[in-house]
């Protein structure tokens, strides 16, 4: 882990050397495109179904203007949808973000650290309990927060240390998806079907209540996340340094992690555990934008929401088998990305700094 | 750091060493004994020792002991593995699912299940072991660079890697009923119905890795302080995580294609052993000999008394059991 450590702090005071102002409007370039990019897809993700629209007609039925049927359409079947899967994908990438600079561990994610194990179970023992559909998002909820008390349990212990929290959130992420195992294999077939269907992530059949109640959370929590980015960027520069510069990192650490666990289990919540966002799309951001700053961070949370809401146009429209959840499709579109990504970096300059 | 241990302080370890030994004898007499039709402790001895005859002996010598036999060899296998793959990648998050093995192995066998309409695990080994080495030959092959495997592209890439395979797994499980109501106990990972004929195919490939993970053992410790440093101490860093690299493919692979996959043992047994071994790899690889099997064993028994008669697969006893350990050993790790 220590040598992951170096690697950070060397992006960060990289910056200061190279002149911030090239990486930053790098990062207003690459932010300018990702937003062109989601525009487009919220228009496509509006217009094609089963009636198709024009894309000018469906972007105005999306604002309430037009076609009273176009509206309804629009309003009622595509947007809940369309704004679900950018919320949680911006959700997810935010928190995965913050959670790998946090712990400087680039495999941290909240698939890692329990979170999303604890919206698993929630919404799988909802299912097995029979509950109604619309009980689900809440269960997972509850489930993200149990995870996230168990994780405060056993990984507070006078102060939070990096290393002890990565392990806790291990083990709990080990024994929650084991619950949720457990089940599956207890269940009969249908039920292991729809249990797995949940747990891979699906947007399919959002209400604007869901949305909007799930959505404007993760706004704040997002907010919380810009405004408690200069903390994380002194908490880069390791304990010692940044006790220094009079930062209580137990208490920074503790706003960060709460802010990541809420993000990512309102995610949860709403699209189901969505693998890949979380762990793949900060490092994409990273390979592209340089080091970590409030801008790349804002770029972080527009990437995963382009990634998701692609994967689910994927799944709904080009799949050959339909019904398929949109966390079968995230990986496999965003994993190639990443890998040219990590080829190309390999420059010697990166080599010595490992 | 560790590797200057000098050797007295290495002799320390072995009380604790033999300790664990005993341990796991115990645990393999009761997981001889133990079960839906518990046997007797002195009926299994005259069982093995020929006897005995009846019931209680066959069920002995026929279903237990090559029970037994498997968990002792997987979970050392993945107990190996893990203190292994974490020397090279230097991440104490690592462990022989992070290259993929686990969800290739699932990946082939679900194909398998779905295209030939497998049915029993016995079926599934070559597919298994093949999946399980493909993907984890691969995620090496995407972290080379300059001849030398890159820590941190490997553990992303073989994340990465595996969280692709898990959505192709899924999609197939969710494409066909059939498929998924065959695959979900085999991807539970278990240890019953393994005859002794499963673990014959992938004895010599066990052996080898095993051969390999302690010959790298001295140069796993100078690894530990970096490369830059390892490279100037002479260790050839480049051979040795390849070789590091071939020996975890080679004994999580044929673990998976045994028993299937079963997480938490690979990732749990090197940090038991680290509490209470230090983290000489001298000391850390047959500690994890010991203690891969002893906590796989433990957990198969307690599957098969939970819920009797009927009984829990492995893979989630042991990720059940192992989790409330990794915490507390969590809560002792001082930084």
């Amino acid at each position: 882990m220590s040598d992951v450590l170096r690697t950070e702090k060397a992006r960060v005071a990289a910056p200061h050397a190279a002149g911030p102002t090239h990486a930053g409007r790098r990062t207003l370039l690459l932010t300018c495109a990702a937003l062109v990019v989601l525009l487009a897809l919220v228009t496509c993700s509006v217009a094609i179904g089963e009636v198709p629209l024009a894309p000018d007609a469906a972007l105005k039925g999306l604002l309430g203007l037009g076609d009273a049927a176009d509206v309804l359409i629009v309003q009622q079947f595509r947007a809940p949808r369309m704004v679900a899967a950018v919320i949680a994908g911006a959700g997810l990438a935010v928190a995965g973000a913050l959670l790998q600079r946090m712990f400087r561990n680039p495999l941290a994610s909240p698939d890692v650290m329990g979170v999303t194990g604890g919206a698993s179970f929630g919404a799988v023992a909802m299912l097995a309990a029979g509950a109604s559909q619309a009980l689900i998002p809440l269960a997972a909820l509850g489930g993200g927060l149990l995870a996230a008390v168990l994780l405060g349990v056993f990984g507070w212990r006078s102060g939070v240390s990096a290393t002890r929290l990565v392990l806790v959130g291990l083990a709990v992420q080990a024994g929650l998806t084991a619950a949720v195992n457990f089940m599956v294999v207890r269940f009969p077939t249908e039920l292991a079907g729809s249990a797995l269907q949940w747990t891979t992530g699906s947007v399919y059949g959002r209400t604007w209540t869901e949305v909007w109640a799930a959505g404007a959370a993760v706004v704040v929590a997002l907010a919380a996340a810009f405004l408690l980015h200069r903390k994380l960027a002194v908490l880069d520069l390791g304990d010692d340094s940044a006790g220094a510069l009079g930062v209580n990192t137990d208490a920074a650490r503790l706003q960060v992690l709460v802010t990541a666990v809420a993000l990512a289990s309102l995610a949860a919540a709403l699209t189901g555990p969505v693998a890949f966002v979380a762990l793949a799309v900060p490092h994409m951001v990273r390979f592209l934008a340089g080091p970590p700053t409030a801008g790349t961070l804002a770029l972080t949370g527009l990437a995963g929401a382009v990634l998701l809401l692609a994967s689910d146009l994927v799944a709904q429209y080009l799949l050959p088998v339909s019904g398929l959840p949109v966390g079968v499709v995230t990986a496999t579109l965003g994993a190639p990305w990443l890998l040219v990504l990590m080829i190309r970096q390999s420059s010697s300059v990166n080599r010595s700094v490992r | 750091m560790a590797g200057a241990r000098p050797p007295s302080a290495l002799l320390r370890g072995v009380p604790l060493l033999l300790a664990g030994l005993c341990a796991l004898a115990v645990c393999a007499a009761l997981s001889l004994a133990v079960g839906t039709r518990s046997v007797p402790l002195s009926t299994v001895l005259d069982a093995l020792t020929g006897q005995a005859h009846g019931r209680d002996a066959i069920v002995v010598t026929g279903l237990r002991l090559p029970r037994t036999l498997v968990g002792l060899a997987v979970g050392a296998a993945l107990g190996v593995a893990g203190a292994v793959v974490q020397g090279i990648t230097r991440n104490p998050l690592a462990s022989p699912t992070t290259l993929g093995i686990n969800n290739g192995a699932g990946f082939a066998v679900v194909v398998a299940i779905f295209a030939l309409h497998l049915t029993r695990p016995v079926e599934y080994v070559w597919f298994a072991f093949a999946g399980a080495a493909a993907a984890a030959l691969f995620a090496q092959a995407l972290a080379r660079r300059a001849g030398d495997l890159d820590p941190v592209r490997l553990a992303l890439g073989g994340t990465v890697l595996q969280l692709v395979l898990l959505s192709w797994t899924s999609t197939v499980m969710l494409a066909s009923k059939r498929s998924l109501d065959e695959a979900r106990f085999w991807l539970a990972g278990s240890l019953a119905e393994r005859p002794l004929s499963v673990l014959y195919p992938m004895l010599p490939t066990l052996v080898i890795g095993l051969v390999l993970a302690l010959a790298i053992t001295p140069a796993l410790n100078t690894l530990a302080l970096g490369d830059d440093s390892a490279q100037a101490l002479g260790v050839p860093v480049a051979r040795i995580r390849m070789a590091g690299g071939l020996a975890v493919v080679l004994l999580a692979g044929s673990a998976v294609a045994v028993a299937g996959p079963i997480a938490f043992i690979g990732l749990a047994a090197p940090h038991l052993v680290r509490q209470l071994l230090g983290s000489d790899h001298r000391m850390l690889v047959p500690g994890c000999i010991i203690a891969g099997p002893l906590l796989l064993l433990t957990a198969d028994i307690l599957g098969r008394v939970v819920i009797r008669p009927s009984e829990l697969q492995v893979g989630i006893i042991s990720a059940f059991l192992g989790a409330p350990l990794l915490a507390v050993l969590a809560r002792k790790v001082a930084r």
